[in-house]
């Protein structure tokens, strides 16, 4: 056990090693694979920031419910405790027929309108808020609210719903598609690199085979290196996110306050920044091992 | 012990470098194998260490089938064995402890160990005043001792050496041959290459001289 621990430790201590031993080259792949992670990274960022922007400006589709003219206030009352019930229900306020049509005569292109007006023609409302906007959450909602007797409409702002759906989608397959090529490139540039090491390293890998070093002893720094590279370059890409975040921040809060929200915007969480660190460390560990696993044959018949 | 039954070696460019090779080296015994360059003295030694596999017959070092060893197999036999080379092969991007403690890193040894070994094995072939030293400033002869003492730092029970003083002046010739008595003396088996088996007469040893691959004394 403490053999091999002492053997992970002295592979870490060579891969620093080399890093150290050409500290330009290093900062350079590094900063090349944190650029490659910050652009995906940030639109991801930017994105999460307008849909949290977004549900601020309390611009979230509404569900009005339209009771049966004759409907009494009892029967009114009885159907919001089964809308309060229903699962996607966040809030449900009741506007009673005569707070609309009171709501209505304020207005004052609709005041002559309604002056000649006896009877009062709106019925008993409900404006739900809801709580998820999953289209398929939605279109259940309306069906099992269009089966409460005495409800006559029910009215959702479906194409606002659907198109933030399509937005989000949208954003979603792009950070995707993003994000897969710019982890091949992340790749690429670790496997060009550790290629490199392997070639300058060449002399050393088969004097260490000659005298009896097995494969692992010859690998295992190599792996770290790329690891180390990308895990670095992670955290870099996760630092740069925050600071280009700060720097907008201000302009960026003004705005959405402008618009009555109250937004602050946000970096990439303590765990995102985490995971960002740990897939970037993993596929710096991919690419050296794709490049080590090409090119030791070519240095092994070199013996 | 070294065993060798009946070894060829053919290269793939079908060059035949052993012809039937029988040879045993018992324990603590010192073999010199001289023959003229194109002999197969170095292909002798390279299946020794396993760095070669012969096309037909058996290596056994250590009563252990080398054909029959996998890749971890022979690994860790290398690291059983002290090999010096021709050509040194030694690293110059390392200095001189550097070069040394190689073979105690690739074993896993701690950094405090491998400080005891290394200075001990230099102090051994006499370049424990320049263990900082840069290869570039070493001589031929240095280069040598310092190959030796990367060789003997992991305390092997065999050495084997291909053309150990090759290159080296008599005087430079003679003390690499004194510190191979010397390691004989307790108890290492050694396995030598020379071309011309100059500067032998001293050294307690049995000689075999190749010739086109055959052994003809």
């Amino acid at each position: 056990m403490n053999a091999t621990l002492n053997a992970h430790m002295q592979a870490i201590a060579r891969a620093v090693g080399r890093m150290r031993a050409q500290p330009l080259a290093t900062c350079l792949s590094i900063a090349v694979i944190a650029i490659a992670i910050l652009l995906p990274l940030g639109l991801y960022v930017l994105f999460d920031n307008v849909v949290n922007a977004a549900s601020q400006l309390n611009t979230e589709p509404n569900v009005n419910v339209y009771l049966e003219l004759a409907t009494s206030d009892q029967e009114a009352k009885d159907i919001e405790k089964k809308l309060r019930a229903h699962s996607n229900s966040a809030q449900v306020t009741f506007v009673p027929r005569e707070a609309a049509l009171a709501d209505m005569r304020k207005r004052a292109n609709l005041s002559d309108l309604l002056a000649d007006i006896d009877t009062n023609p709106l019925p008993h409302a409900f404006s739900i808020k809801l709580r998820s906007f999953e289209m398929s959450i939605l279109e259940a909602m309306r069906k099992d609210t269009l089966s409460i007797p005495k409800v006559e409409t029910v009215t959702m702002d479906f194409e606002w719903a659907k198109q933030l759906t399509r937005f989000a989608r949208f954003i979603e397959h792009l950070v995707m598609l993003l994000g897969g090529l710019l982890g091949a490139a992340v790749l690429f540039v670790v496997g060009n690199t550790i290629r490199l090491q392997m070639l300058t390293q060449k002399d050393e890998i088969v004097v260490a085979r000659l005298i009896g070093a097995p494969r692992r002893f010859v690998l295992r720094p190599f792996l770290y290196f790329g690891a180390l590279q990308g895990a670095l370059a992670g955290l870099l890409a996760v630092a740069a996110t925050l600071g280009i975040g700060l720097w907008v921040g201000g302009e960026v809060n003004a705005f959405v306050a402008s618009y009555g929200g109250n937004f602050f915007t946000q970096g990439p969480s303590f765990q995102q920044s985490l995971s960002v660190i740990t897939v970037a460390g993993i596929m710096g560990w991919l690419g050296a091992l794709i490049s080590v696993s090409m090119y030791w044959r070519q240095i092994e018949t070199s013996r | 012990m070294i065993t060798f039954s009946s070894v060829s070696k053919r290269y793939a460019n079908g060059y035949e470098a052993l012809k039937g090779i029988s040879l045993t080296i018992e324990n603590g015994e010192i073999v010199v194998v001289t023959g003229h360059s194109g002999a197969g003295k170095s292909t002798l030694l390279r299946l020794a260490a396993g760095i070669e596999f012969a096309s037909t017959g058996n290596v056994l070092v250590n009563n252990q089938n080398l054909a029959q060893l996998k890749e971890t197999g022979i690994s860790v036999l290398r690291q059983n064995l002290g090999l010096v080379f021709q050509d040194h092969k030694l690293l110059f991007d390392r200095n001189v402890f550097g070069n040394a403690a190689l073979p105690l890193e690739i074993a896993g040894f701690t950094r405090i160990e491998i400080g005891k070994r290394v200075r001990a094995a230099l102090d051994k072939v006499g370049l424990l005043n320049r263990e900082k030293a840069d290869l570039v400033s070493l001589s031929g002869g240095e280069q040598q001792r310092l190959c030796i003492a990367r060789a003997i730092v992991n305390r092997p029970s065999i050495l084997i050496a291909d053309e150990p003083t090759g290159n080296l002046d008599q005087a430079y010739a003679a003390t690499i041959l004194d510190l191979f008595r010397s390691f004989n003396q307790v108890g290492v088996t050694i396995l030598l290459s020379t071309h011309d088996g100059s500067g032998l007469e001293h050294l307690k040893c049995r000689r075999v001289e190749l010739e086109h691959g055959v052994i003809v004394r």
